[in-house]
């Protein structure tokens, strides 16, 4: 672990005892406590309809807690008149990037949310500016609609559309369904930066272990909408029974490694090249 | 410290997933509001439900005695009470009711007209005359029974129901394929909205903090991402309707009928057919007697008679 | 008996300057599992759209070429028989939703083709068993998680038990074991039903060990088309053309290519075990 992962740093978003129930009924989060802090790096992981896109929907307001709270920066979600500040502080990226988009250039797309708080015109364009230049969104496409570019730059430019308004946490939902593996890269290694040296708090939601075991510093797994484990990747993954039980699966590596223990290969291998790194190890020590 | 955590949420959860077995009540989303998935409405066929409409709805318009309207309002609440659906959600209809009042009756007051059997009579400094007056009250309470007839059916339908019951009528299937696409038009419109607002929300758009010249501005503006989507559904429907084989006809392709599995999961029973026959009836039996005999009629109501003899006996 | 074969198939948009499938020549025998990879844009649904028919009887562009159904030109089959032939799960799952109820859309295509209620109705059950979705029924499918709505799509499609069956991204939004569980039910179905099955993926780990054949798109051509023994053995090919092989199939390659290991390159996480167990054997005392 590069970084510190709790207390030397300030608390962002706090959770209590949330509950969330649909209008139908649906209890989709049950009880949730959850501290999110500045600067870290959380993939949001857990089984179909297990209440990910729902969590993440309440810590930026845009679902409101039935019972408990979500204090963002201490300022309560439920009290009214408070979305505009608290988009300047958390941003959510739809799962589905046309979810998101509604304009019909990527200039006014980008430039909606600074719009929106209250910006002059000329921070207005500086924002564009700099959200289109940090994703690779290129000037030459600002006047381009939107619906019709291809997925990887439209989920770019949902990202860019987030960014402009410079959230302290961002929330990424399924940034790579859909990506090839350039694309995947891409996404992740520019939420990456975001982390490491704009000092962003980034939280992920995903299905693909391989990128959580690449990325994520913090891991927070939920089953039935129901917090059950949280902590460092490294030591999530190296429970797979209670993991299981959550119904995910670490990435193929993890698991050969956890299958050949009796070698003594760790049991919080992450990628093939530690995989291979051990191999030699241990191939040599026991020669 | 990390695995401690670990341990204690794990701790946690087993503990919680005995006691997590909350049954909470399961609901249904309807056009306008949600009702219980166990409410006894849904023991009646949808053409029954979609009957109530048609009665509920136009039956006022051949009455004008505020009394019976007030009870046919009654009688609809009641009917949505036993329904279980949560009364309190129609208090969003509150203002619209209340807004209308006003309107109605501040003109009814301010341009009453005139006419020479007119009885006036003083009212905290104001002349108001009792026919204009009475009239406006019959006609308020008409049309909130008309509006609220209307309201109860779309708050405990779906799409769906209004389908099966357009189909339960085998009206020819072009018609039925128009009437169910041009639903399922406005489902996809509703739910483009609802996408485009949450999008919005998002980025910081608080409606609730919007005068309400802004939101009209606002709602103007959804207008051309709407009509771009819509661009975009056209061609992704008929991709989907092309793919599972839909066809304009409703006839495949040996001739037989397309075949209609969610019609026929709905019982037609006794109590549907004697339901929609006393509605039909009692509809047909207002309007002869109102239209060829006069019944119901504004003069013939016994209250407005009460009250102008009243007036008149306390004036001379 | 050969399932589809393209010839010589090509496909241009209309405003676009390049083909998007260029030159395709392919055959499918039937009742066998072909997945289709290759980077993002380079005509995986183009293709399948095409096999399907719905390009170019819904797109304007310009085609060169024949595709056969079943030895019968695709452009000269009609609407039902196609529908009951070839299934087609969309990439976006809402972009194949034409009804309001979970219920009515998986029922929407068996009503189409004309099966009566019985079956229908068994249809309808055996689907939801298996793909875990029947306490959605009564929900509208826009108010469903994501891996719901695809679930949804994708049990639509299947229980009309076409004879070719083409899913296109079928689980980039299901859990990992989610996934697992929707490609057993294709390969059972496929024993069991002569079922052909094609799939468009991302993720090769879990479609790898299913796969007859594996195919790579690339700039709308087939770049590589084999069985997945055959398939890997090129790594570095691979990761050039954008795939990224599973990774317990990449340890084990790198083994090989460090001496360590001499065998088939397993394609699947079990043969990757063995694979390893066996190397561990030989290298450590
Ligand atoms: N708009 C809605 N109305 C009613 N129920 C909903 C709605 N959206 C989601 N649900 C339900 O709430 C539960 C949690 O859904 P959520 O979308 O949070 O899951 P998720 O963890 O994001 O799953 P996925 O990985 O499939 O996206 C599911 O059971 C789902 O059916
Ligand atoms: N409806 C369309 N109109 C015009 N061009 C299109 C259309 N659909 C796809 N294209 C273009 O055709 C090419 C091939 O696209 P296609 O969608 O087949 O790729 P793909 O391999 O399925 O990619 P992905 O992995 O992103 O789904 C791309 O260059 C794309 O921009
Ligand atoms: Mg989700
Ligand atoms: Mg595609």
């Amino acid at each position: 672990m590069t970084r510190s992962m709790k207390n030397a740093n300030e608390c962002l978003i706090e959770v209590s005892k949330l509950q969330y129930q649909y209008p139908d009924g649906t209890h989709a989060l049950r009880d949730i406590n959850l501290k999110i802090f500045e600067n870290q790096f959380i993939a949001l992981i857990g089984q179909n309809g297990s209440g990910k896109t729902t969590l993440a929907k309440s810590l930026n307001g845009l679902l409101k807690p039935s019972s408990g709270y979500v204090k963002i920066d201490g300022l309560d979600t439920r009290v009214k008149g408070t979305t505009k500040k608290i988009v300047t502080k958390v941003g959510y990226v739809f799962q589905n990037p046309d979810h998101q988009l509604f304009s019909n250039t990527i200039e006014k797309e980008i430039a909606y949310g600074p719009k929106n708080i209250g910006l002059g015109h000329d921070e207005v364009n500086q924002r564009v500016q700099d959200a289109a230049q940090v994703c690779g969104v290129e000037r030459g496409l600002f006047q381009d609609h939107p619906f019709f570019l291809t997925k990887g730059l439209r989920q770019r430019v949902a990202i860019a559309s987030i960014l402009a308004m410079r959230p302290k946490t961002i929330i990424v939902d399924e940034p790579t369904t859909g990506q090839d593996l350039r694309q995947s890269l891409e996404v992740m290694n520019f939420l990456r930066d975001l982390w490491l040296h704009k000092g962003h708090t980034i939280i992920i939601i995903t299905h693909d272990m391989n990128i959580v075991a690449d990325y994520a510093q913090r891991c927070v797994v939920l089953t039935k909408g129901e917090l059950v484990m949280d902590g460092a990747t490294r030591e999530i993954f190296s429970q797979p029974d209670i993991l299981a039980k959550a119904y995910v699966k670490p990435p193929q590596i993890t698991r050969l490694a956890q299958d050949v223990l009796e070698y003594n290969f760790p049991k919080d291998v992450l990628s093939v090249e530690e995989m291979i790194q051990a191999f030699k190890k241990i191939a040599r020590k026991e020669h | 410290m990390m695995a401690a955590q670990i341990a204690e949420n794990t701790h946690q959860w087993r503990y919680r997933l005995d006691t997590s077995l909350r049954v909470s009540q399961r609901m249904r989303r309807t056009l306008l509001g949600t009702v219980p998935v166990h409410s006894p409405l849904y023991k009646l066929h949808p053409l029954t439900r979609f009957v109530t409409l048609l009665f509920l709805g136009v039956l006022p318009m051949f009455i004008d005695w505020p009394e019976i309207n007030i009870m046919i309002l009654v009688a609809i609440f009641i009917y949505l009470s036993w329904s279980r659906v949560d009364l309190s959600g129609l208090k969003i209809y509150l203002p619209l009711t209340i807004t209308v009042a006003i309107f109605m009756f501040a003109i009814s007051i301010g341009f009453p007209g005139y006419k020479p059997d007119y009885v006036g009579f003083p009212f905290m400094g104001l002349q108001l005359f009792f026919q204009p007056l009475f009239f406006t009250l019959a006609s308020y309470w008409r049309l909130i029974a008309m509006l609220f007839g209307t309201i109860q059916y779309f708050s405990t339908n779906r799409e769906r129901d209004t389908l099966v019951a357009i189909r339960t009528l085998h009206v020819p299937f072009v018609i039925s394929y128009f009437f169910s696409l041009s639903l399922r038009a406005a489902g996809m419109f509703m739910e483009d909205m609802r996408i485009i607002r949450e999008a919005e929300r998002a980025r910081g758009l608080d409606e609730t903090a919007l005068t309400l010249a802004d939101r009209a501005k606002l709602y103007a503006m959804y207008l051309i991402p709407l009509f771009t989507l819509a661009i975009r559904r056209t061609d992704e429907i008929t991709n989907a309707l092309v793919a599972r084989g839909y066809t304009l006809s409703g006839k495949l392709e040996n001739g037989n009928q397309r075949s209609d599995y969610i019609l026929s999961k709905y019982p037609f029973r006794l109590l549907d057919r004697a339901l929609i026959l006393g509605m039909l009836c009692t509809f047909v039996l207002v309007v002869i007697l109102r239209v060829g005999f006069g019944y119901w009629s504004m003069d013939t109501d016994p209250l407005r008679i009460y009250l102008l003899a009243m007036l008149l006996g306390g004036g001379q | 008996m050969k399932a589809i074969s393209c010839q010589e198939l090509s496909w241009k948009y209309s405003g676009r300057k390049r083909f998007a499938v260029e030159n395709v020549n392919l055959d499918i025998e039937e009742n066998t599992f072909v997945s289709i990879v290759g980077p993002n844009e380079h005509g995986k649904t183009t293709l399948v759209s095409c096999i399907k028919g719905l390009i170019p009887a819904n797109y304007h562009g310009i085609w060169y070429g024949k595709v056969e159904i079943f030895g019968e030109d695709n452009r000269n089959i009609t609407g039902q028989k196609m529908a009951s032939e070839v299934g087609y799960v969309f990439a976006d799952p809402e972009s194949q939703f034409t009804s309001m109820t979970v219920e009515e859309e998986l029922v929407f295509g068996l009503e189409n083709i004309g099966l009566p209620f019985q079956v229908v109705h068994d249809r309808l059950e055996w689907v939801s068993e298996i793909t875990l979705i029947k306490e959605l029924w009564d929900k509208s499918p826009y108010e469903i998680s994501g891996g719901q709505k695809q679930r949804v799509a994708i049990a639509s499609v299947l229980a009309m038990k076409p004879r070719i069956m083409i899913l296109d991204e079928p689980t980039s939004m299901l859990d990992p074991i989610g996934k697992d569980s929707i490609f057993d039910i294709m390969t059972n179905v496929k024993n069991e039903t002569k079922m052909t099955i094609i799939v468009v993926e991302h993720n090769i780990e879990q479609i790898a060990p299913l796969s007859d054949q594996i195919l790579l798109m690339y700039e709308g051509q087939i770049a590589k088309m084999a069985p997945p023994e055959e398939f890997f053995n090129n790594s570095d090919f691979l990761v050039d053309h954008g795939i990224l092989p599973p990774q317990a199939t990449a340890f084990v390659d790198r083994l090989k290519q460090d001496g360590f290991y001499d065998g088939v390159l397993p394609v699947d996480y079990e043969g990757g075990v063995k694979a390893t167990r066996q190397v561990l054997q030989r290298h450590t005392a």
